[in-house]
C-alpha cells in the first residue's frame, strides 16, 4: 500500500548560511564542482499531501519540507548539531547557562515587506509556540523572553537547560510575523493558507492533490540568493511512481520515506542520480520493538534480553531495510554527540535466548511453545509489515508464539497510548538533544496514559530518572556527557526497549542538483544555497 | 435427464469441477502434508523463478510457490464462509419477506434496498477497518455486502411458492409457519439459491483478494490477495510476485463460476444462462 | 398527478436514505478504535495533553455522542459536510475537487462497456454455439473472474513497463504540457489503462447479460411467430429480440451507474488516479470521519439518483411498468 508510511515523526530545519559569509559551504552531499547556475526549477516529491504548511500548527514531515523554505529560525545546526547563524547573526550564553542573548540581523524583511524585528521573536516564543507548538512548548516555558531593543532578544532561564541552544531551528522555533498573527486565532488565520515568512522562497500556490508551488524571494537578505527560481513540491501517491519520476528526471529530489528502500540501490546506480543518507542528524530516527513491562512476561528483564538475542539485527538491516539502516546499541542515536557504544550488546544467539527463557521457567510445551504474545506492528506500509513478520518468525524459532495484530494508524496509536498492547513496533525521532527526544521514552514522569510518544512501555528506573533530570539542567558539557553515557549503559542493560535499527533515510537527487544536504537539517534546510550545476 | 447427465453436458462445468477439485485438495492437504513454512525466509530476496524457487522468492526470500499452496486454504475458507453467512442472512430475510408479505415484506424490502444503496466495496472496507482486519471481520464484511441479491431471489421464489396449492394446504391444515418455510417451501426454492450461493463464493474470493490487496487482510494468514498487495511496490522488477498468485485467484474464481453455470443448467433447466450475472 | 406523486416518492426516498446513511455511518465510524487526535498526534510525532484536548475540542469530539450526532445530522441536511480533520478544509470542496477525475474515469469505462458489451453480447447470441460465441464467452468469463487490481497490474506491466507506450500512473504528466489540445491528449493517454481495466470488467458483465437476455427472448413465442412469418434473421434480431432484450440491460446499467463512484477505489489506488475512491481510502486510514461520511453520502446519493433515472427511463420505454412496484 505504501500510503501512510510517511506519516510520522518529525524532521528538521532550516537554513544554513554561515555568518558573515556569502559563499556556500558545501559540507555534505552535493558538493559543488561546476559553476552554480542562477535560476532553474526544482521539482521535489512530497507525500502525503500535508494538512497545512505552518510549522507548529502542524508538525508532520510533509508540512516541514516546504515550510522550512518559507520560514526560518534564529539558528540552524551543522552535522554535529553545533549552532550556526540564520536570523540571529550572533549570540552569547552566560557562564551560568541562565541567559541567552541573540543579536538579530537588521536587514530581514517579511515576504509582505514589513521588517523583521525582536517583536516577532518575542511574539513567536511567548505566544505562538505556547499556543500551538506541542513539541517546543515545554522548552520555551522555561524561559522569560525580553527585547531590550529592535534587534536584541534575551532569554532568561530559572535553571540551566542543556538542550536550549539546540532549540532555535526553523522547526523547533520558526519565526512568525507578529503583525499578522498577534491577537488572532492562530489555527484559523487566513495567512495559514498563504504563509508570510522570511525565507528564501515565497508561497505561490497550493493546488490540492497536485502540488505546492514556491517562488524565489527577490528581497531575500543574502545577495544573489537563492539560486533557484522556483520549487514545486509534487504529491505523487505511489512509491513506484515516485521512483519512476526520478528516473525520468521529472522530479529532481525525493527524501525520507518517499522511495522504497528496495529501490534505492537501483536508483543510486543510475548516472543521473545521487543518494545520500546524511542530513537526518537532527531527527536521528530509531526504530524499536516496544514491550509493555506492565504485563508478564515483559516485566522480567531476562525475557527482554531473550527477545534481543533472538532477533538477527543484521538480517533486519540487510533484508528488510536493504542496508539503509544501522544497528543501534541503545537509546541514543550513533550520530549524536552524546552517544557511546560502551554498553552491553546482544549479538544474534538463539541458544542464549532459549537459555534465558529456560531460566525464567518458560519451558516449551508439547508444541514447542513457551509463551504466547501479541504484536501490534506499525501500520506504515509493507516494509513495516515485513518487519513484523520477521519478528513473529524469529521469536517463534525460540518458542515465543507471536500473533500479529492488524491495525490502521488510529487504532495503532490509540492502543499504544492507552497501554493496551503486548508488543509494538514504532520509530521515533530522537531529536537534537537527548533531553528533547530520548528522555521522553524512558522517564517515569512521562508515563501519560492516552498520549502517544510518551513513555508508553512503562519502563521505570529511579536512577535513570535522576540521571536524565540532572543531565538536562547540567551546564557543564563534559558532565552532561558522562551522565548520558551512564544512562545508556543502564538502559541498554535493562533492554528498556528492543532497539531494532537506526533509520538512514536516503535523499535521492539529480546529480546536477547541489547543496541539497549541507547540514544536520538535511532536506529541511532553507535551500538558499541549493543550485543546479550549469551545463 | 438426470442431474449428473445435465451437468456433464456442460463441458466448461466439468473442467471447472476438475480444477476446483485440485484446488480443494491443495487447500485441505498442504498444511497437513507439508512441513514447509510459508513465512520462513529460505534464501535471497526477489530471486526470479528457477531451480531454487520454482515460482521465485519474495521480498523476504520466502518461496512464492509455498505461499500460493498455503494461501489456497485461506482464500477458499473465506469464500465459503462468507457465502454461507451471506446465504443465511439473505435466505432468512428473503424467506420471511416473501412468505409473510404485507408490512413485514415492505420493511424487509426497504432494508434490502437500503443495503443495496450503500456503495458495497467502500462499505466492506469500512467494516473490516472498524472491526480490525482478521478472518471474522472479513467474513462479516463480505457477507454484509453480498446478502441483498440473495434475499431478493429468495423473496421472489418464496412469493411464488407461497401461492402454490401444497403450501396453502399445509397452512390450512395447521402446520406451524416456520415448519412450512423450512420443510415445504425451502426445498422447492433451493435450486436457484444453490446456484447463486456458489457464485457468491466466487464474489467473496474476489472481494477478499481486493481487501487483502489494499492491506486489509488477516496478517497471520497468508492469502493470494495479500501476496499481490504486499509486493506491489516491486511488481515492476519482480513480476512473478503478482502474476502467480493472480493466476491462482483467476483459476479458482473461474472454476467456481463454471461449476455454478453447470449447476444452473442441471438444476434449473428453464433458467439456462440466467443467473450468471447478478 | 401520477408523475408528481412519483417524483415526491423519490424525494422522500432520497431523504430517508441520506438520513439513514448519516446515522449508520456516524455510529459505525465511532465504533472504530482511535480518533483523529491520535492520528494527528501520530503524524506530528509529538503530542501532549493540551494538543490532544485541543484537537478533540476543535472537532467537537469532547461533546456527548447524541449532541455530536444531532449537530452532524443538522449540518448534513443543510449541505454542510464539515471540515476534513486532516486537510483542515471543507469536505464539500474536497469532494467536488476530486469528483471530475472519478467521473471521467468511470464515465469512460462505463460508456466503453455499454457500447462494446451489448454489441459483442448480441453478436455472440446471434452466432450462438459457434466457435466465435464460445471464444467470446471464455474471454468474458475470464475478465469476469479476474480481480480488477490484477488486470490493472498486468496492463501496467505490458503497456508501461515493457512496451513503454502508456503512462502507468496519474491523470496527467507531472510537468504540465502547454496548450489545451496537448493537455487533452495528455489526459487521454493517462486515461487509457485505468479506463480499460475498469471497462473490461464491465464489458464482461454486459456481454454475458446481453447474450443471456437475447437467447431467452429469442425463445419467446412472438419471436418464433416473427420468424415463422419469414422475416430476415437480422430483422428479427434487431426489431424483435434486441428491443425486448435491452430492458434488463438498461435496468442493470442504471443500477450500475449509481455504483460507479464507489466501485473505483481499487482502480484509483492501482493507477494513483486522483479521484473520490482514493480519497475515501485515504480518509478511512486517517480516520477523517467527516470526509469519509462525505464520500459515503455522495456515493449513496448517486445510487438513489441513478435508480430514479432508470425508473423514469423504464417507464418511458415500457409503459407496462406503471404504478408503484
Amino acid at each position: 500500500m505504501g500510503l501512510y508510511r510517511t506519516m510520522a515523526i518529525a524532521a528538521v530545519t532550516l537554513a544554513g548560511v554561515m555568518a558573515g559569509s556569502l559563499s556556500p559551504h558545501p559540507l555534505g552531499a552535493g558538493t559543488a564542482h561546476a559553476e552554480p547556475m542562477q535560476g532553474g526549477t526544482l521539482n521535489s516529491t512530497l507525500w502525503p499531501e500535508p494538512p497545512g504548511i505552518i510549522i507548529g500548527v502542524n508538525l508532520n514531515a510533509p508540512t516541514l519540507l516546504p515550510a522550512t523554505k518559507m520560514f526560518e529560525g534564529l539558528l540552524t545546526y551543522d552535522f554535529n548539531l553545533s549552532p550556526e547563524p540564520v536570523l540571529a547573526k550572533s549570540w552569547e550564553v552566560s557562564e551560568d547557562g541562565l541567559t541567552y542573548t541573540f543579536h538579530l540581523r537588521d536587514d530581514v524583511k517579511w515576504h509582505d515587506g514589513e521588517p523583521f524585528t525582536s517583536e516577532d521573536v518575542v511574539y513567536t516564543l511567548t505566544e505562538f509556540i505556547p499556543e500551538v507548538h506541542a513539541r517546543s512548548r515545554p522548552t520555551f516555558a522555561r524561559a522569560e523572553v525580553t527585547a531590550p531593543d529592535d534587534y536584541t532578544v534575551v532569554l532568561t532561564l530559572k535553571e540551566p537547560y542543556g538542550p536550549m541552544i539546540r532549540s532555535f531551528d526553523a522547526i523547533g522555533a520558526p519565526m512568525m510575523p507578529a503583525h499578522i498573527y498577534k491577537g488572532t486565532d492562530i489555527r484559523n488565520n487566513p495567512a495559514n493558507r498563504a504563509p508570510v515568512g522570511t525565507g528564501p522562497f515565497k508561497f505561490s500556490e497550493w493546488k490540492s492533490g497536485e502540488y505546492i508551488h514556491l517562488v524565489k524571494n527577490d528581497d531575500y537578505y543574502l545577495e544573489n540568493r537563492p539560486y533557484l527560481d522556483e520549487i514545486y513540491y509534487r504529491f505523487i501517491p505511489d512509491s513506484a511512481s515516485r521512483a519512476l519520476a526520478l528516473e525520468l528526471g521529472q522530479v529532481q529530489l525525493a527524501t525520507q520515506n518517499d522511495i522504497e528502500l528496495v529501490d534505492v540501490d537501483r536508483l543510486e546506480a543510475m548516472p543521473n542520480l545521487e543518494v545520500t543518507t546524511k542530513g537526518w542528524e537532527w531527527g536521528a530516527p530509531i526504530s524499536w520493538l516496544e514491550m509493555n513491562v506492565r504485563r508478564e512476561p515483559f516485566d522480567d528483564v531476562r525475557f527482554r534480553k531473550a527477545v534481543m538475542y533472538a532477533l538477527d539485527h543484521e538480517f533486519i538491516r540487510d533484508n528488510i531495510f536493504f542496508g539503509w539502516a544501522a544497528i543501534p546499541t541503545g537509546p541514543i542515536h550513533s550520530s549524536s554527540p552524546f552517544y557511546t557504544d560502551d554498553v552491553v550488546t546482544y549479538p544474534y544467539d538463539q541458544e542464549k535466548a532459549k537459555a534465558l527463557l529456560d531460566e525464567m521457567g518458560l519451558t516449551p510445551d508439547a508444541n514447542g511453545v513457551r509463551a504466547k504474545i501479541g504484536l501490534l506492528g506499525l501500520p506504515y506500509g509493507e516494509l513495516w509489515d515485513r518487519l513484523s513478520q520477521y519478528i513473529k518468525q524469529s521469536l517463534g524459532e525460540v518458542g515465543i508464539e507471536v500473533t500479529l495484530e492488524a491495525s490502521d494508524v488510529a487504532g495503532w496509536g490509540s492502543r499504544i497510548a492507552n497501554w493496551d498492547v503486548d508488543m509494538s513496533t514504532t520509530y521515533l525521532t530522537t531529536l537534537s538533544d537527548p533531553a528533547l527526544g530520548v528522555a521522553r521514552s524512558y522517564i517515569t514522569e512521562n508515563q501519560k496514559q492516552g498520549v502517544l510518544f510518551t513513555n508508553t512501555s512503562g519502563y521505570s528506573n529511579p536512577e535513570v530518572d535522576r540521571l536524565f533530570a540532572a543531565a538536562a539542567s547540567e551546564p557543564n558539557p563534559d558532565k552532561r556527557m558522562e551522565m548520558y553515557h551512564e544512562v545508556q549503559k543502564i538502559i541498554a542493560d535493562e533492554v528498556a526497549l528492543a532497539w531494532l535499527v537506526e533509520l538512514q533515510w536516503p535523499t535521492v537527487h539529480s546529480a546536477n542538483l547541489k547543496n541539497v544536504v549541507r547540514n544536520g537539517l538535511g532536506p529541511n534546510d532553507n535551500f538558499a544555497e541549493a543550485y543546479f550545476e550549469s551545463e | 435427464m438426470s442431474f449428473f447427465r445435465r451437468f456433464a453436458q456442460n463441458r466448461g462445468a466439468l473442467v471447472g469441477l476438475a480444477v476446483l477439485f485440485v484446488i480443494v485438495l491443495i487447500a485441505i492437504f498442504t498444511p497437513m502434508v507439508s512441513s514447509a513454512d510459508p513465512w520462513k525466509s529460505l534464501g535471497r530476496p526477489l530471486t526470479p523463478p528457477g531451480a531454487q524457487f520454482p515460482l521465485g522468492s519474495d521480498m523476504l526470500g520466502r518461496d512464492v510457490l509455498t505461499g500460493i499452496l498455503f494461501g489456497a486454504r485461506i482464500s477458499l475458507l473465506i469464500g465459503i464462509l462468507s457465502a454461507v453467512v451471506s446465504a443465511l442472512i439473505g435466505v432468512t430475510v428473503g424467506a420471511v419477506a416473501g412468505f409473510f408479505g404485507g408490512w413485514v415484506d415492505d420493511v424487509l424490502v426497504r432494508i434490502t434496498e437500503f443495503f443495496q444503496t450503500i456503495p458495497s466495496f467502500i462499505f466492506a472496507i469500512l467494516l473490516v477497518a472498524i472491526l480490525t482486519p482478521g478472518l471474522t471481520s472479513i467474513v462479516v464484511a463480505i457477507a454484509v455486502v453480498t446478502w441483498p441479491p440473495i434475499a431478493r431471489l429468495a423473496r421472489a421464489e418464496f412469493m411464488t411458492l407461497r401461492r402454490r396449492e401444497f403450501v396453502e394446504a399445509a397452512v390450512l391444515s395447521g402446520v406451524s409457519q416456520p415448519r412450512i418455510i423450512v420443510r415445504e417451501v425451502l426445498p422447492n426454492a433451493i435450486s436457484p439459491l444453490i446456484v447463486m450461493g456458489s457464485l457468491t463464493v466466487a464474489t467473496a474470493i474476489l472481494t477478499e483478494s481486493a481487501l487483502s490487496f489494499l492491506g486489509l487482510g488477516d496478517p497471520n494468514r497468508i492469502s493470494w490477495g495479500y501476496m499481490i498487495g504486499a509486493s506491489r511496490t516491486v511488481f515492476r522488477q519482480a513480476w512473478w510476485l503478482s502474476v502467480f498468485p493472480g493466476l491462482a485467484i483467476v483459476s479458482t474464481v473461474l472454476a467456481i463460476n463454471l461449476v455454478g453455470e453447470g449447476l444452473n443448467d442441471a438444476l434449473n433447466p428453464h433458467l439456462k444462462g440466467r443467473v450468471g450475472v447478478q | 398527478m401520477r408523475h408528481l406523486g412519483f417524483v415526491a416518492g423519490w424525494v422522500v426516498k432520497a431523504f430517508v436514505v441520506v438520513l439513514a446513511i448519516t446515522i449508520l455511518n456516524f455510529f459505525l465510524i465511532r465504533m472504530a478504535p482511535g480518533d483523529p487526535a491520535i492520528v494527528l498526534a501520530g503524524e506530528a510525532g509529538a503530542a501532549d495533553e493540551q494538543f490532544m484536548a485541543q484537537v478533540r475540542q476543535d472537532f467537537g469530539l469532547d461533546k456527548p455522542l447524541p449532541v455530536q450526532l444531532a449537530a452532524y445530522v443538522g449540518n448534513v441536511l443543510t449541505l454542510d459536510l464539515g471540515q476534513s480533520y486532516r486537510a483542515q478544509r471543507p469536505v464539500v470542496d474536497m469532494l467536488f475537487e476530486r469528483l471530475p477525475a472519478t467521473l471521467l474515469l468511470t464515465g469512460t469505462a462505463y460508456l466503453f462497456a455499454l457500447i462494446v458489451g451489448p454489441l459483442l453480447g448480441a453478436l455472440a447470441a446471434m452466432r450462438s454455439r459457434t466457435v466465435f460465441d464460445s471464444a467470446l464467452m471464455v474471454v468474458a468469463l475470464f475478465f469476469y473472474a479476474t480481480p480488477i487490481f490484477w488486470v490493472g497490474l498486468l496492463l501496467i506491466l505490458v503497456f508501461s513497463v515493457n512496451l513503454g507506450w502508456l503512462p502507468p500512473f496519474g491523470m496527467q504528466s507531472l510537468i504540465p504540457v502547454s496548450g489545451t489540445l496537448n493537455h487533452v491528449l495528455d489526459v487521454a493517454r493517462h486515461l487509457v489503462l485505468p479506463a480499460l481495466t475498469l471497462g473490461l470488467f464491465y464489458v464482461a458483465v454486459y456481454v454475458r447479460l446481453t447474450r443471456a437476455s437475447m437467447l431467452e427472448t429469442a425463445s419467446l413465442d412472438y419471436v418464433k411467430t416473427a420468424r415463422a412469418k419469414g422475416l430476415p434473421e437480422w430483422r428479427v434480431a434487431t426489431a424483435h429480440i434486441l428491443r425486448t432484450a435491452l430492458l434488463p440491460i438498461i435496468t442493470f446499467a442504471g443500477l450500475q451507474a449509481g455504483h460507479l463512484v464507489g466501485g473505483a477505489v481499487v482502480v484509483e489506488t492501482v493507477f494513483a488516479w486522483p479521484g473520490i475512491g482514493r480519497l475515501a481510502f485515504d480518509a478511512l486510514f486517517q480516520r477523517d470521519y467527516n470526509l469519509l461520511l462525505g464520500v459515503f453520502l455522495l456515493s449513496a446519493l448517486m445510487v438513489v439518483f441513478f435508480n430514479m433515472l432508470t425508473d423514469i427511463f423504464l417507464r418511458i420505454a415500457d409503459p407496462r411498468i406503471g404504478g408503484n412496484s
